[in-house]
């Protein structure tokens, strides 16, 4: 699939020029012109206060939403002229939510299984890559549970397998720590790390806490939708 | 987990809610099956009839409802001399209230006339002449108005002894009071008149030959029409009435139909949006989330279109043992019947389906997914 191998490291993955985004018909600005790169196999942390626009850009990138100007690439190419946005979404992202987004009525490998419609495996595979990456990440136990029956911590690590069934070149997580306590919050950072050490997936994570920022390799810092900082930690950052 | 699992699920997972759709769309394809198998069942039952008769050209009056209205009947001397016609005899038919049954077929026939043949006499005897003062119950009707061999039944104002018990090989035949055409004549206040002539043509002459016979006979009888017997069911009033009203109503029930699974599936785009945001932000297709609303749909319709036979064919059953049925009429349920109604239902779930399906592919996934 499409995830980084060594010799593609530092090739540029996304790159974004005076990108803009706005609500409310140019009322409610989001983006106001945010420029930055991306390589594969960054782990980048994107930090700042609420409404500064983080979960915006993370939604730019994963095509959840349009931008309004600007131009964003992915490998060279504009996201706008993606001819298929949903394979986009499919093969090369994998997300991330801060409340999870598991589907209520599937079991924890039947959701994990959901991306992969579309994919060209059968229904036994399906199961087999669920059940595996269920595995990767210490849950193989839950597979037939709901994920109401989950802890908060669980149902993070079932929505880590699900974002990694297509092997996406990138995994966007969007406050990923946000919903669990302390203790669930450093075993998925643990875990995010040790997916990033092994998989060399590219990493593009919003967070407010600097603690899970400091994870990261790479510190973006926004503020009223414009990037004011761009550092290798999150020391560099608050310095 | 394959995709129907996730159809499937997503359709139990408001139990009550989808099986109050599945009871909306039953009724409505009941009612198809209901009406349109005993419309059908009537046509039939009458086109049995002409057959078991030997009946091959039909005079009667254009005018009228369920029954043509009467007519003159020295007609029938007049048609006599024609080429073609070899036996010519008539009859006085009407549905009307006898005793405790709303609506019965009393038949009164031309004495010595060949409708009188094909009679079987299950118990008793048939009636001596003409002039005796009795009548003759179908098998149907003798069970139907509760009546023995000896009993009297009571035809307008008058009571006649029952004589006998007949079998008459099709279901009207069997469901009528048959007595002779001038007592019935008197006592419904016809004298003198009909309001059908029925003529069985030699068995060599072909249906162009029948056919000129027939325009022979409308242009003495213009106010009138005489058909071949095999497409009197084709061209009656009373038939296209009964066809048009059934179909009209299953139309209704229809309507009433996709409006309800529509409702369900408008429900579900609007309660699941949060959920369809998932799928598109997991890489879904628009047109597989289209293709997944318009699969529960269908698959609603499909499961109300078989309950809905069923029911169809259980109403059926019991209205064919209501006395303002039974003995009438015999409900076609064919196979073919059968299969059009479910696959109606199924085209009912894919036509609701559409509106919301189309909304739920509109939707942009970082709204959809906030809910």
């Amino acid at each position: 699939m499409s995830s980084a191998s060594p010799s593609d490291a530092n090739a540029l993955l996304f790159e974004a020029i005076e990108l803009k985004k706005e609500y409310d018909d140019g009322r409610v600005p989001a983006l106001r012109g945010v420029n930055f790169k991306i390589e594969e196999g960054d782990f980048v942390a994107i930090i700042g206060q609420s409404g500064c626009g983080k979960s915006t850009l993370l939604n730019m990138l994963g095509t959840l939403d349009h931008l309004t100007t600007g131009s964003l690439l992915f490998r060279g190419q504009s996201i706008l002229d993606l001819p298929d946005p949903a394979a986009y979404r499919a093969r090369e992202i994998g997300f991330i939510f801060q409340s999870f987004h598991l589907l209520p009525t599937f079991t924890v490998v039947e959701n994990v299984q959901i991306p992969m419609f579309g994919m060209p495996w059968s229904r036994t595979e399906r199961r087999e890559r669920a059940v595996k990456l269920l595995d990767d990440v210490g849950l193989s136990h839950r597979c037939d549970h709901l994920p109401l029956k989950l802890s908060g911590g669980e149902r993070q690590r079932a929505a880590i397998a699900r974002s990694l069934a297509n092997e996406p070149a990138v995994l966007l997580a969007d406050e990923p720590t946000g919903n669990l306590d302390s203790k669930n919050a450093v075993q998925i950072m643990e875990l995010l790390d040790k997916l990033h050490e092994e998989r060399k997936t590219t990493m593009v994570m919003v967070t407010h806490d600097l603690e899970v920022a400091g994870h990261a390799k790479r510190v973006i810092k926004m503020k009223d939708g414009l990037i004011v900082s761009d550092n290798n930690s999150v020391e560099e950052t608050s310095a | 987990m394959n995709f129907l699992t996730i159809v499937t699920r997503s359709l139990w997972r408001r139990p009550v809610r989808t099986s109050l759709t599945l009871v909306g769309i039953a009724i409505g394809i009941a009612a198809v099956v209901a009406l349109v198998g005993m419309a059908s069942g009537y046509e039939k039952s009458v086109v049995k009839q002409l057959e078991v008769l030997g009946i091959d050209v039909i005079v009667s009056n254009m005018e009228g409802g369920m029954m043509p209205k009467p007519f003159d009947a020295k007609l029938q001397d007049e048609i006599r001399g024609f080429p073609n016609v070899k036996k010519i005899t008539s009859v006085l038919m009407r549905m009307i209230s006898v005793e405790d049954a709303p609506m019965m077929m009393v038949s009164g026939r031309e004495w010595g006339g060949f409708t009188w043949d094909q009679l079987t006499v299950v118990e008793g005897r048939m009636p001596k002449d003409e002039k005796e003062r009795v009548v003759v119950l179908g098998r149907l009707a003798a069970e139907v108005l509760k009546k023995k061999v000896g009993d009297t039944v009571t035809v307008e104002i008058e009571d006649f002894e029952v004589v006998g018990i007949v079998d008459g090989k099709s279901v009207v035949e069997n469901g009528a009071v048959i007595l002779a055409l001038p007592l019935f004549q008197e006592v419904s206040g016809y004298e003198g008149m009909v309001n059908f002539i029925d003529i069985q043509v030699p068995s060599e002459v072909d249906k162009e030959a029948t056919q000129a016979l027939c325009d022979k006979i409308q242009k003495v009888f213009p106010e009138g029409r005489a058909v071949m017997a095999k497409e009197v069911v084709g061209t009656s009033q009373g038939f296209k009435i009964a066809r048009a009203m059934s179909w009209s109503t299953s139309l209704l029930a229809i309507i009433v139909g996709v409006l309800g699974v529509m409702n369900t599936m408008l429900m579900t785009v609007f309660e699941r949006t949060h959920e369809i945001g998932i799928f598109l932000a997991l890489g879904w297709k628009r047109r597989r989330i289209v293709y997944l609303i318009l699969c529960e749909s269908a698959i609603l319709g499909l499961l109300g279109g078989v309950i809905g036979v069923i029911l169809g064919v259980l109403t059926c059953a019991i209205l064919e043992m209501t006395p303002a049925i039974h003995g009438l009429l015999e409900p076609d349920l064919s196979w073919t019947l059968m299969s059009r109604a479910v696959m109606i239902a199924v085209l009912v779930g894919v036509v609701s389906g559409l509106y919301p399906a189309w909304r739920s592919s509109r939707l942009t996934p970082s709204v959809a997914l906030q809910g």
